[in-house]
């Protein structure tokens, strides 16, 4: 209960919302934008964020580059999920996105000797025996420093959740705005016709396919920007943190937020990051019947009691467009 | 002779299973000129435009369009060597504008590339005199008072208005129309058709269309292509079709035998 009134808790509240927000964007990307209903999009964070910490702690390359690279293995796994799965209909994509995410998961669970398996990124090998595995060294002191700098307004408030958050939320406000332009593009009208119909675009020239394509590697990217975040957050991975119920999250700020347009994103991922976050301290009467294990379920579906009302009363979204929802 | 042939259709063949589709239509569309295909429902008239746009892949045959072999090109890469096509259904982007979905037909827009990102002078040069002509056409189809509409709001009619000026939109040198003017009130059908022979004169247009209402077939046509149960069982100048006795059979029936 004391940590519910803490400020410092909601400070990590808001970074993690950030970093879902960021992740939830990508899915926007291809869903709002292609339809595409991607179902595995955890895989690109899984990916990116172990590229990176294996490069770091093995390889002893630089953090930012490694971060460049967790991104761009990220963005290939995107464009081997497309090239491999994108010309099956819709449904069928659907499901074995799944798949690639499972997968992504499984491989990292059973590669022992390199990604660390089922104990995380603390078992990767480090480049030097004996070294203690963190991918963390350049980022520490830099959020420190971004630390400081906060504590001449905010005093000793400031922490290094604070620092986190605030260059989260910076970053979602940059891609944001790229990815409000991008979708203002005539770019984007070819990919919201393949929503509706593959013919129309695909006889009037356009690739519809390549389309396709460019926006599950372009979430892919986002994705993988959203998993060095998370990464820097928790300081250690573990395969367990790319469950397929993270990718659900963010399909839950997407369908909060209303899909076509971006602008309600920022503050679905901050409903639900209260929303996640809040429900932590049901811990008082009638919760307080439940051991912890079934409060989580409990939490899980407070959650989904919300969002259920929610889209009844708003189905589309936050800030979606009913009219288009209406057409036939 | 044949290199006046814009398109060249040869011995092409599909089935759905059993049904034999298109089976074995050879047929040929001069440049510059308008061509029809009749035939009774079911014949495999939107069945062949499939098959010379790409939609579907036949099993045998070839189509040449100004001389090359396209029958194994994808729909976009046939679009893209200038032959467009419409569908019998006319098919909209119910939640884009209707002026985006005409805007949706220019050809080679340097904003449909994501490259076209770090250019946005090039980007909106081009989008503002897309639009500029997306909302002519739309005018020389009269339906441009609907341009910021959603075209799921658009009627049947208008839908294939629509569905024609997007397909001007990317510039064709030749369209396929599949039935264009089924649900088009006739004192449009006649401006349409203006519109059309004008574009035929202005840029050598070449058309190929589906059409049931035989007089306006018989107005405007140069040759008429008449199929039946997947086969081209004649085809000519309009007049010597009408006289055709196979066609009576299959098509006409006893609308000219009683005359
Ligand atoms: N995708 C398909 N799957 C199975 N059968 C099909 C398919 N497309 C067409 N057919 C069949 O092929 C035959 C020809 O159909 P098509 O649509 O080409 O006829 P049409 O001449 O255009 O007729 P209409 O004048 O009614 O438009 C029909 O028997 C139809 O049922
Ligand atoms: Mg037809």
């Amino acid at each position: 209960m004391i940590a519910f009134i803490q400020p410092g808790f909601w400070v990590f509240v808001l970074a993690m919302a950030g970093i879902y927000g960021i992740f939830s964007l990508g899915l926007q990307v291809q869903y709002g934008v292609g339809g595409i209903l991607n179902f595995g999009h955890v895989g690109t964070m899984a990916l990116s964020s172990y590229t990176m910490a294996i490069l770091v702690i093995s390889y002893g390359v630089n953090f930012w580059i490694a971060s460049l690279c967790g991104v761009a293995v990220a963005a290939l796994g995107g464009a081997f999920l497309g090239l491999t799965t994108l010309r099956l209909s819709g449904d069928y994509f659907s499901i074995v996105s799944i798949a690639f995410s499972e997968i992504v998961r499984y491989v990292i669970f059973n590669s022992d000797g390199f990604t660390g398996g089922s104990q995380g990124s603390l078992n990767i090998p480090a480049k030097v025996e004996g070294d203690y595995p963190t991918y963390t060294n350049t980022w520490e002191p830099f959020i420190g420093w971004v630390k400081d700098r906060l504590a001449v307004i905010f005093g000793d408030n400031a922490d290094r959740d604070m620092a986190m958050a605030l260059i989260v939320w910076i970053t979602l406000g940059i891609l944001l705005i790229i990815v409000g332009r991008i979708e203002r593009m005539p770019w984007a009208r070819v990919l919201r016709a393949t929503r509706e119909d593959d013919d129309v675009p695909a006889a009037l020239g356009k690739n519809v396919f390549q389309f396709r394509l460019q926006a599950v590697i372009l979430g892919s990217v986002i994705g993988g920007i959203a998993g060095i975040y998370w990464a820097l957050q928790f300081s250690l991975l573990s395969p367990d943190d790319f469950l397929t119920i993270v990718t659900f999250y963010g399909w839950m700020i997407l369908i909060l937020s209303g899909a076509p347009k971006v602008k309600g994103l920022p503050i679905a991922a901050i409903f639900f990051g209260f929303l996640y976050g809040g429900t932590r301290f049901f811990t008082f009467w009638p919760f307080s019947i439940l051991d912890s294990s079934q409060r989580a379920y409990i939490r899980i579906m407070i959650i989904g009691l919300v969002l259920i009302f929610l889209m009844l009363k708003r189905p589309q979204g936050l800030f979606g467009k009913r009219e288009e929802m209406v057409l036939e | 002779m044949s290199n006046n042939l814009i398109l060249d259709v040869r011995d092409i063949k599909v089935h759905f299973g059993g049904v034999k589709a298109v089976d074995g239509a050879t047929m040929s569309v001069e440049r510059g000129s308008v061509t029809s295909v009749i035939g009774p429902n079911g014949a495999g008239k939107t069945t062949l435009f499939n098959l010379i746009s790409g939609a579907i892949a036949s099993d045998s045959g070839t189509v040449a369009f100004n001389g090359e072999e396209i029958q194994n090109l994808h729909p976009h890469q046939i679009a893209h060597r200038g032959m467009i096509r419409t569908f019998q259904g006319a098919k909209v982007i119910k939640r884009l504008s209707v002026v985006e979905n005409v805007m949706l037909g220019g050809q080679k827009n340097p904003g449909e590339r994501l490259s076209g990102f770090f250019n946005p002078r090039a980007r909106s040069r081009y989008e503002s005199e897309s639009r500029e002509r997306a909302m002519s056409l739309l005018k020389q189809v009269g339906i441009d008072r609907f341009a910021e509409d959603y075209a799921g709001i658009l009627s049947g009619g208008q839908r294939k208005l629509l569905d024609l000026a997007r397909s001007l939109m990317a510039q064709p040198t030749m369209l396929l129309l599949d039935e264009p003017f089924a649900g088009v009130n006739p004192t449009l059908v006649e401006k349409l058709l203006e519109v059309l022979n004008s574009l035929r004169q202005a840029h050598q247009l070449s058309f190929l269309l589906v059409e049931h209402d035989l007089e306006t077939v018989m107005n405007i046509s140069d040759r008429v292509v008449v199929m039946a149960e997947g086969k081209v069982i004649a085809d000519g100048l309009p007049n010597s079709i009408y006289d055709n006795e196979l066609v009576i059979d299959a098509y006409l029936g006893t609308r000219k035998k009683k005359s």
